[in-house]
């Protein structure tokens, strides 16, 4: 667990330098009725038309990715296997703009018992 | 003669404990900015007091205490749970942010009996918090009967950033109001070389708005304060009451050289 958290923050680490800049993108995900649900959104308020997101498990080990929404948003069913030590989010907008939500085992908790 | 200056003296002393203070509505989350590191909750402390001073006062139960996000308002009054601020009855309160957004926090108090003043004061005190690196909602108003309309985002500026903001009563802006301007000095580590300079005062223009720029970083208090039509009976006599409308501001350490 503490193995999968570190490769976690490692990968952290490498995105928290293109994160923040200009028109930021914010990305949240939590989980409804057995699906991870991932909303991106720039800072202006603005749904991004076009992105990937990519969903990494606790290892950082690649296990999904998927094209965004025309709202800025993407659904899939989660593993509770393939999430049990949590998940990184990554949503990719292009021109610089990226962002991550870390989607942990206790957000999934809650999301599973609502 | 002597016993002259040390009544004199005795008198001064006890002004100057309640005298040069103004009194603030006060809602001081854990964290101003929460992000997703950070954790998923807050913890929120309640009060009213002297900030500069730590002066606590009693905070009875409030008339109103709640939270807005995306618009929707929230009851909060059930969870707060009593507590000891700053040598005073005040409240906590532990809160989950669940989405991102802006969070306004915000209390309504019964009317606190001010006898040095003579009369009753409510002051409608608000504070807003970021989750998890989004400012949608930063600008959002709550309908308060007096409230500051943050012109400046509340939240994630620069200490010496100018904070800008509109003075509303009854939804109608307030030309000249006076507005009252506090650091919370919660290590005690500000010291005023002169009482004046406890409290800083500067009124609003033609329109109700104020401008301020703080000197350093940490919450600072803004009470734009007016005077209600209505009185409030006390002892047999109708008494006047002060309307506040206060807003904490965090303001952050630079970071340059």
């Amino acid at each position: 667990m503490r193995s999968a958290l570190a490769a976690l923050a490692l990968a952290l680490a490498g995105l928290t330098a293109t994160a923040a800049f200009g028109h930021m993108l914010n990305v949240f995900a939590f989980v409804e009725d057995g699906e991870v649900v991932v909303e991106s959104r720039f800072s202006n308020g603005n749904a991004p038309q076009v992105g990937e997101v990519r969903v990494l498990d606790g290892a950082n080990v690649p296990v999904l990715v998927l094209p965004l929404a025309e709202d800025g948003t993407a659904r899939f069913s989660l593993d509770p296997d393939v999430a049990a030590t949590g998940l990184l989010i990554e949503v990719s907008t292009g021109g610089g703009h990226d962002n991550y939500w870390i989607l942990t085992p206790d957000d999934i908790a809650r999301g599973t018992e609502n | 003669m002597k016993a002259a200056l040390t009544t004199v003296s005795v008198l001064a002393t006890a002004l100057a404990s309640s005298a040069a203070f103004a009194h603030y509505g006060m809602i001081i989350p854990s964290d101003p900015m929460l992000s997703q590191e950070d954790g998923r909750s807050i913890s929120l402390d309640v009060s009213f007091s002297h900030p500069f001073e730590l002066a606590g006062m009693e905070l009875v139960t409030p008339v109103a205490f709640s939270v807005t996000h995306e618009g929707e308002t929230t009851d909060l009054l059930d969870a707060l749970t009593p507590a000891t601020l700053m040598e005073a009855p005040g409240f906590t309160l532990d809160y989950d942010l669940n989405r991102p957004g802006t969070y306004i926090f915000a209390m309504e108090p019964q009317p606190y009996w001010e006898p040095a003043e003579d009369s009753f004061i409510v002051h409608y005190t608000k504070t807003y918090v970021s989750a998890y690196g989004s400012d949608e909602g930063w600008d959002a108003m709550l309908g308060l009967r007096t409230e500051i309309e943050p012109l400046t985002r509340p939240f994630g500026i620069w200490e010496g950033n100018v904070f800008q903001g509109r003075v509303l009563l009854e939804g109608e802006a307030v030309p000249f109001a006076e507005v009252e301007v506090e650091y919370f000095n919660e290590d005690l580590s500000a010291q005023a070389p002169s009482e004046l300079m406890i409290t800083q005062t500067i009124v609003a223009d033609a329109d109700g708005v104020f401008s301020y720029s703080t000197p350093n970083s940490g919450w600072w208090g803004f009470a734009a304060l007016n005077t209600a039509p209505e009185t409030i009976a006390f002892d047999g006599e109708d008494k006047a009451v002060e309307l506040g409308a206060v807003i904490w501001v965090h303001f952050e350490d630079w970071t340059g050289q």
